[in-house]
């Protein structure tokens, strides 16, 4: 775009060799723009490229000494810095006026002049014009991909869509995998490669398909192309170009898919849907595309029904928790010592829905501390109800989810549900899985050591079944440690996982922290513990 | 030299003036350099010499800024021979060119006045 000279006005070039007509279109400008002078088509240019960023239009005359209109018009449009001005030809000759316009002229002024006022206006309108192509070029492309900027994708893709020729069209969505490794090992200038080299895949299959191709976000990419039965070749084009840029890393992409975009639902949607395809790769998987399908569909709809439901069940108390024993297995006969609240959905019309079902959903849909607190408050109920009834304290641990860890107020929920319940401390366990420690660890290094420091006992959970364990561990120091599931299952079998389990036994043993295994469900695996325990 | 003296001359002096935004004094100094234009010399010159592509360059130049101007008793005899020399046909132009001559000296000597 030109830029505007002090006064903010726009500047225009007059190229014009009879001099009454140059000054007179001059003068009508003069009230709005610049105005720049040349008489023939040589002079033009020199002015032209010295004033290249701030000229907004050039308006020529054609016959004219040294160089005429139409090759001035030639010398424009094959210059890079000055191609992007607007062209008006001045001609009272109609065979001009053709001949300019294939050359590249915008429009032409006859003369006689028309009036002012319609001058202005037609100058005025070529420049807002060409001066909003250049704005659109200049933001319609991601800037480091070369594919369509994610506004732009979806106006050309609900064009492409319109006025295709009645074929069908997908929606496909592409993701690499580890995208954020490659990017945090490598370096970004690497990951940016890794981008461009992924972009000009996706140009050659649409070179070769009708359609159009966007980067959505980050590692992210949607295409809107004509139907293929298959996108496996794509998939393994895409890592074939990836292995050019590096033989070591073994790349990979979940590609997802919507086969016929249907009129009806909005393209934003029907992404969404092809990206549900895309999620439902599992990054151990087989395959690398999949199609979205009837099975996603009923899926997507009751995760739907349980999101809406969630308020109804937690004022119907549909939630029900359940409390898992623990049992302290040093002595000789294993004694109850605590237990793990769990929580169950018992839906009046789907029956009891699997905690693997709901859990993540509130997890993603950021829901997840509603029903944490719904639990805590359950659990400790409980927990009052048997020291009346009993006399004994039997502690409960109860699941503190990442995203509690942000809520400033947890220490005073926590102490409140304490206080309302006549409950200390050592009642109330606070589990927290390993991978909270790994993600943003700082903060919620910070506000777990903040409970801690409180009174409250933290219970690692899932030890061992992340990557970054024994990290963890040296961060933020622990009251229990819960071993994972995995360990538990294998203990019999495997020489390894017996040696594993005894070291975080020792571990424990030296941080001064319990070890609870979970899931004991055989007289093997118990008595393997037991000896482990006593051991360690 | 007065709007009404080259009203009398035979320009369409209201169009003319519409079209210098209603400016009568930058109309006026306009009409003052036409005399003196060159392409006069160079049609004149041309047509002698029976050059008619330069005849018609310079012909085609004087038809857009008369009429540009409005003065209509100038262009008409100019868009005449405008479009004979388009077609480069080849006649007696004296009649044509004495008239142009004519109106050109009377419009110097408005000018001049």
């Amino acid at each position: 775009m030109a830029v505007r000279t002090e006064n903010n006005r726009r500047t225009v070039l007059v190229v014009e060799d009879e001099f009454v007509n140059s000054q007179l279109l001059g003068f009508i400008l003069s009230e709005e723009y610049n105005v720049l002078y040349a008489e023939d088509g040589r002079k033009a240019l020199d002015v032209l490229k010295e004033n290249a960023r701030s000229i907004s239009m050039v308006l020529t005359d054609i016959k004219m000494p040294v160089m005429d209109g139409f090759e001035l018009i030639k010398a424009i449009r094959s210059d890079k810095s000055l191609r992007r001005i607007p062209i008006m030809v001045l001609t009272s000759e109609s065979a001009y006026e053709e001949k300019s316009l294939d050359l590249g002229a915008i429009d032409f002024l006859t003369k006689p002049y028309d009036m002012p006022s319609i001058i202005k206006a037609r100058v005025k309108r070529i420049i807002e014009l060409s001066e909003g192509r250049k704005i659109i070029r200049a933001t319609e492309k991601d800037y480091l991909t070369g594919l369509y900027a994610r506004e732009f994708f979806f106006e050309y893709a609900s064009r492409l869509e319109t006025a295709g020729n009645g074929g069908r069209m997908d929606a496909v969505v592409i993701d690499l995998d580890r995208f954020n490794v490659i990017n945090s090992l490598y370096g970004r200038s690497f990951g940016n490669s890794v981008l461009k080299a992924v972009a000009t895949s996706l140009l050659q299959l649409l070179g070769e398909s009708n359609g159009i191709a966007c980067r959505f976000e980050n590692d992210i990419f949607y295409v809107l192309c004509d139907h293929h039965d298959s996108y496996d070749s794509l998939a393994e084009k895409i890592c074939s170009d990836l292995r050019s840029l590096s033989t070591s890393i073994r790349f990979s992409v979940r590609i997802g898919v919507l086969p016929d975009v249907s009129r009806v639902t909005s393209l934003l949607q029907q992404f969404e849907t092809a990206r549900t395809a895309c999620n439902s790769i599992k990054s151990d998987r087989l395959r690398s595309v999949a199609f979205y399908s009837d099975e996603m569909h009923k899926k997507e709809l009751l995760e739907e029904r349980l999101l809406n439901e969630m308020q109804k069940a937690l004022d119907e108390n549909q939630f029900v928790v359940w409390f898992q024993p623990k049992l302290d297995i040093r002595e000789d006969k294993p004694v109850l010592c605590s237990s793990e609240a769990l929580v169950r959905w018992r839906h009046p019309e789907l029956g009891m829905v699997s905690p693997g079902v709901f859990i993540p959903l509130f997890e993603r849909n950021a829901l997840i501390s509603k029903l944490d607190r719904y639990v805590w408050n359950q659990a400790a109920r409980q927990v009052a109800r048997c020291k009346a009834k009993y006399g004994v304290s039997v502690p409960v641990s109860v699941n503190v989810s990442r995203i509690d860890l942000f809520d400033p107020d947890l220490k005073q929920t926590m102490l409140g549900i304490l206080e309302e319940n006549g409950l200390e401390f050592r009642d109330f366990l606070l589990e927290v899985t390993e991978s909270a420690y790994s993600d943003d660890g700082e903060h919620l290094v910070g506000a777990i050591k903040d409970m801690r420091d409180t009174g409250f006992r933290i219970e690692m959970d899932d030890f061992g079944a992340g990557y970054s364990s024994l990290n963890s561990l040296s961060e933020m120091p622990v009251d229990i440690i819960k071993l994972d599931m995995s360990f538990t299952r294998k203990i019999h079998e495997s020489k390894t996982t017996l040696r594993v389990v005894e070291l975080i036994v020792e571990l424990a043993k030296s941080l001064g922290a319990l070890v609870v295994a979970e899931g004991v469900e055989t007289e093997t695996q118990y008595r393997l513990l037991i000896l482990k325990a006593s051991s360690g | 030299m007065t709007i009404d003296d080259l009203r009398r001359f035979g320009a369409d002096t209201d169009e003319g003036i519409r079209r210098c935004m209603g400016n009568e004094g930058f109309y006026l100094r306009l009409v003052k350099m036409m005399p003196n234009d060159q392409n006069f010399a160079i049609l004149f010159d041309s047509i002698e010499k029976g050059d008619l592509d330069t005849a018609f360059e310079a012909a085609h130049a004087l038809k857009g800024a008369l009429g540009n101007l409005s003065i209509t008793s100038l262009l008409d005899p100019v868009l005449k021979i405008t479009d004979l020399l388009r077609s480069r046909t080849r006649m007696d132009y004296s009649d044509l060119v004495s008239e142009i001559r004519k109106k050109h000296h009377e419009l110097a000597e408005l000018c001049g006045s």
